[in-house]
């Protein structure tokens, strides 16, 4: 249980960090989405809200031993399954996608909360063992991750599913597994790529691939938001138009701008500057989580915090280049800052996880 | 050992992703170091293209007064609807959707739109000029509702003309051409620019300055603010010379009439047009708001012509209208008297050749009172042959004939006086002493304009001088009218007032005596003036195409002025096909009777009625 020495091992500079982008986050949802006028006025609200939950998850996720969950994983992971399965038949349809699952009045998205489920079964799986992975073990690791991500990927979000990948590599390349592997499992995805382009995309996956490489293919249609992207993070300069002055964020000529693109609006209305104090506090939590897993006391504990941060680094990295318009426009959230109630908590509590790890690095 | 294997390899592997992950971000931040610093100037103007919009005011046309500042042409508020291609996403689906909310056919859009491909996206493309309500009210609903996001409505000031009078005077506008736009720096592509009348000649003073507004508008391109905006100016006002009610006058009498033809009429103390038109006449509020292709070929291909303005670009034979000019050149050059007397006997023989008067059994003996009011062929046979062509050219000339007047309108014609230069150079032939003889009675190669034929009617009223025409009285750029001084007079013939005076007593005869110009009398005013008929066939010919359809009737011409002794109105009537002169003169009558009327505020006369008094 809780011991209280165990407080003062509590990383305190990564929770500074992961509130400054909280709020960070906010501000921006508050600047894009604040207008009396208008029905959403209120998101920033719904986003405190998220952030007060995704708190209590941390503290949860802080307070019981990590091995405590990771003994538990086999089950955490089959109820996400369940879960996954329920929202398949029975998810509310939005957007023409099946992801969530009506909790009194609230939307929930168990596809976020899956990357954490994956990183414990896979932290667990990989744990028990010494040495490099074997190929079988490479193989069932890769099988408990393809389950969820074909799951998540049927709702249809390939976005959110393709986030689930980076958690078994970063986990297989902790445990050990050969480079040589890791070299020949990109070949492969390099070899499916063409396969994958035309049997397994759909035509506006395609499209947005097209676009990318050409945005002015189709500047009014799938290349308008890469084309948008870029004009508002440009146009933002060193210092940015000042906050709510953003024309390209406010007159909504950047869709979504409070979800998949509050990068983009922090560039334009903050510039440089504030693209840069963002991106330092990015790295900053990153750097300081790969601490976390050098520090910590077992391979397990390694593995999970590795693998929480997996999903995390990819989907900031993935983000931040999309709102600059420079990789193809993927319904992917940045973690921490977008609007998302789901993405919050899941996050959140992933984080409690890497603060377990770390504060008991000292524990038996 | 494996356990410090494992701390090892994980330390190792952990440390390399920690350097990765630095490099990566470093690379995004100089990324977005060069999207945000390098190339900032760039993305911030397509910022500030993609929610800032330019919108033109136009500015309304200046409004056009009579010489009483009773305004006759003005501006009403049209709409249209165009396509700005640079907002639209989808161009078929606009188009479609468009042709649905409008009424009109996909393809006829369809084909405006492809007419206008090459022009630049953000140039509207107008599908609709002059929208009907309901059009404008089903546009905005879609708007509002973000479908139609690249259709805008924009409200147009247009010309309106409320009565279709004085159509060829006025003019017509119409957007400027792309030759005009390259030779104009103030013109720009769309504008609408006077195509002719007073609307071309005065188009600078007219045309006024557009304004614009600069807003900025939201990814569906609906206005949110006003960034600043430059209100447009109104055009400047003219005030014309032209009477309302003369001119009204006319076109009644053309309206009761039937007949093609013209009429100007001047104040004749300093060429102030009072009075103006052409037959047959058109529509130009057809005009004001684009003109569609059908009432345009309507207009081009009809014979009649009516977009040709008869008055100034008309030439036609006068006649017997000629002989005061040759009067004129016998007075004042000496070869006659008024008191010199010709016999007629119906006929008369020079250089061997029989000259018929148009009285078979004649006049007998007269002078030249008595000739002008009779309209004696003889007598002006006889002393147009004594006074020579080179004579009678020169006075003409001086009177007005064979000159253009100088009027402010575009594209007026020259008539011909004859001379022997003239056809040595022409036609290269000598000149006949036989064809002295037919010019003299206003035949042969004489031709005239309407409007040379009012100056001519004006020099023999006011004693000599030679006025120009013009129609522009005063101007007003927003400070108040500003007189515009009168332009000069071309020229200043020596005339001697007691000759001139025979000349007019013998024009107050033909109105107020035995002449064929009793039509235009009014008691009273001593109004004088001369009949002519032309025939535009010779009497040979009419039998030869008398089994035609062709209108073989002779053009009827008459020139007035009254008083005789103190003139203040002078003109021409000339009536195409109009049988006789004496017809011509019901229309002067009618609208001398109204300009007295009005100059001494009694009760203006009712519409005429001339069936009584026609020649048919």
């Amino acid at each position: 249980m809780f011991e209280r020495r165990l407080y003062y091992h509590i990383d305190w500079a990564l929770v500074g960090a992961l509130l400054a982008l909280c709020a960070l986050g906010v501000a921006m949802i508050y600047s894009t989405t604040a207008d009396p006028t208008r029905a959403m006025s209120r998101m920033y609200i719904t986003q405190l809200y998220a952030i007060v939950l995704g708190l209590g998850a941390m503290v949860f996720a802080l307070t019981l031993d990590y091995r405590t969950f990771t003994d538990k994983s086999h089950l955490i992971y089959i109820g996400l399954l369940a879960l996954l399965i329920y929202v398949l038949f029975l998810g509310n349809v939005q957007m023409g996608a099946r992801r969530w699952i009506g909790v009194g009045g609230f939307n929930l998205q168990p596809s976020e909360f899956a990357k954490v489920g994956v990183a414990l079964v896979l932290a667990k799986f990989f744990g028990e063992n010494r040495g490099a992975p074997t190929m079988s073990d490479l193989a069932i690791g890769g099988v408990l991750t393809l389950i969820p991500f074909a799951l998540v990927a049927r709702e249809p979000d390939l976005g959110t599913a393709v986030t689930l990948l980076p958690v078994f590599l970063a986990v297989a390349y902790l445990a050990g597994m050969k480079m040589r592997i890791l070299g020949i499992l990109f070949l492969a995805l390099l070899l499916a790529a063409p396969i994958a382009w035309k049997f397994a995309l759909k035509d506006y996956q395609k499209s947005r691939v097209t676009t990318f490489l050409d945005p002015s293919l189709d500047a009014k249609g799938a290349g308008y938001q890469q084309i948008q992207a870029r004009i508002t993070v440009g146009s933002g300069g060193l210092t940015g138009k000042g906050f709510k002055q953003g024309t390209q964020g406010q007159l909504r000529f950047l869709p979504v701008a409070h979800n998949d693109f509050i990068f983009s609006v922090l560039a334009e209305e903050q510039g440089f500057a504030g693209v840069l104090v963002a991106l330092g506090l990015y790295l900053f939590v990153i750097l300081r989580t790969l601490d976390a897993a050098r520090l910590a006391k077992d391979r397990l504990g390694s593995y999970l915090v590795l693998g929480v941060l997996a999903s995390f680094t990819f989907q900031v990295v993935y983000n931040v280049t999309m709102s600059a318009g420079l990789a193809p426009v993927k319904g992917l959230t940045l973690p921490l800052m977008s609007y998302g109630g789901s993405s919050m908590i899941a996050t959140l509590a992933g984080f409690g996880l890497v603060l377990n790890v770390r504060m008991r690095r000292f524990t038996n | 050992m494996a356990a410090h294997e494992d701390r090892r390899r994980i330390t190792i592997r952990l440390s390399l992703l920690q350097y990765v992950l630095t490099v990566v971000f470093s690379i995004l931040a100089v990324s977005f170091w060069v999207l945000q610093v390098v190339e900032h100037a760039k993305f911030e103007e397509m910022a500030e293209n993609n929610h800032q919009r330019t919108l033109a005011l136009r500015a309304p046309r200046g409004i056009v007064f009579d010489r009483h500042l009773q305004p006759l042409v003005l501006n009403r508020r049209s709409y249209s609807i165009s396509i700005v291609r640079e907002h639209t996403k989808d161009l078929n689906r606009t188009v479609t959707m468009l042709a649905s909310v409008l009424g009109m056919e996909e393809s006829a859009v369809r084909q405006i739109v492809e007419r206008h491909r090459r022009e630049p996206t953000y140039r509207p493309i107008v599908i609709v000029q002059d929208a009907t309500l309901a059009q404008v009210a089903a546009v905005t609903a879609r708007r509002l509702d973000f479908e139609l996001p690249d259709v805008v409505v924009e409200q147009v000031p247009t010309r309106r003309y409320p009565d279709t009078l004085a159509a060829h005077l006025f003019g017509y506008v119409g957007e400027v051409s792309d030759r005009d736009v390259s030779a104009n720096d103030a013109l720009r592509s769309g504008d609408i620019v006077g195509q002719s009348g007073i609307e071309k000649i005065y188009n600078a003073h007219l045309m006024g300055e557009d304004g614009a507004r600069r807003v900025v508008v939201n990814s569906v391109g609906r206005e949110i603010r006003t960034l600043e905006e430059a209100p447009p100016t109104e055009g400047k006002r003219l005030q014309l010379t032209v009477d309302y009610d003369v001119q009204k006058a006319i076109e009644d009498s053309f309206d009761q009439l039937g007949f093609n033809g013209a009429a100007v009429v001047l104040d004749p103390a300093n060429g102030d047009v009072l009075g103006f038109t052409s037959r047959p006449t058109y529509d130009p509020n057809a005009f004001a708001a684009g003109i569609d292709r059908v009432t345009w070929a309507s207009l081009t291909s009809d014979e009649d012509r009516p977009l040709n303005d008869r008055a100034i670009q008309g030439r036609y034979s006068p006649g017997s209208t000629f002989k005061m000019a040759v009067a004129t050149a016998a007075l004042e050059e000496g070869v006659i008297t008024p008191d010199f007397k010709v016999h007629c006997g119906g006929s008369a023989s020079f250089y061997g050749r029989p000259f018929k008067c148009w009285k078979k059994g004649g006049h007998g003996t007269m002078d030249l009172r008595h000739a002008i009011e009779q309209s004696c062929n003889v007598y002006f046979y006889t002393i147009g042959n004594m006074t020579g062509i080179e004579k009678i050219h020169k006075w003409a000339t001086l009177l007005g004939l064979g000159e253009r007047s100088g009027i402010d309108l575009p594209n007026e014609v020259q008539g011909l006086v004859p001379s022997p230069e003239w056809k040595q150079q022409y036609r290269k032939e000598k000149w006949y002493a036989g064809e002295t003889v037919s010019v003299s009675i206003g035949q042969g190669s004489v031709s005239v304009t309407p409007v040379s034929m009012a100056v001519y009617a004006a020099t023999l009223a006011n004693g000599g001088t030679r006025v120009t025409p013009h129609l522009l009285k005063a101007i007003d750029d927003g400070t108040g009218w500003k007189d515009v001084p009168p332009p000069a007079a071309k020229s200043k013939a020596p005339l001697d007032p007691e000759k001139l005076q025979a000349i007019r007593d013998g024009l107050w005869m033909v109105v107020n005596q035995a002449g064929t110009g009793h039509n235009a009398q009014i008691k009273g005013y001593d109004v004088s003036g001369k009949t002519g008929t032309a025939q535009v066939i010779s009497n040979q010919g009419k039998e030869r195409a008398g089994k035609t359809d062709k209108d073989l009737r002779d053009n009827g011409w008459f020139v007035f002025f009254a008083p005789r002794d103190k003139p203040e109105i002078a003109g021409v009537v000339f009536l195409e096909h109009g049988v006789h002169g004496s017809n011509a003169a019901l229309v002067a009558h009618h609208l001398m009777d109204t300009f007295f009327a009005k100059k001494e505020g009694r009760p203006l006369p009712p519409k005429p009625e001339f069936k009584a008094n026609l020649v048919p």
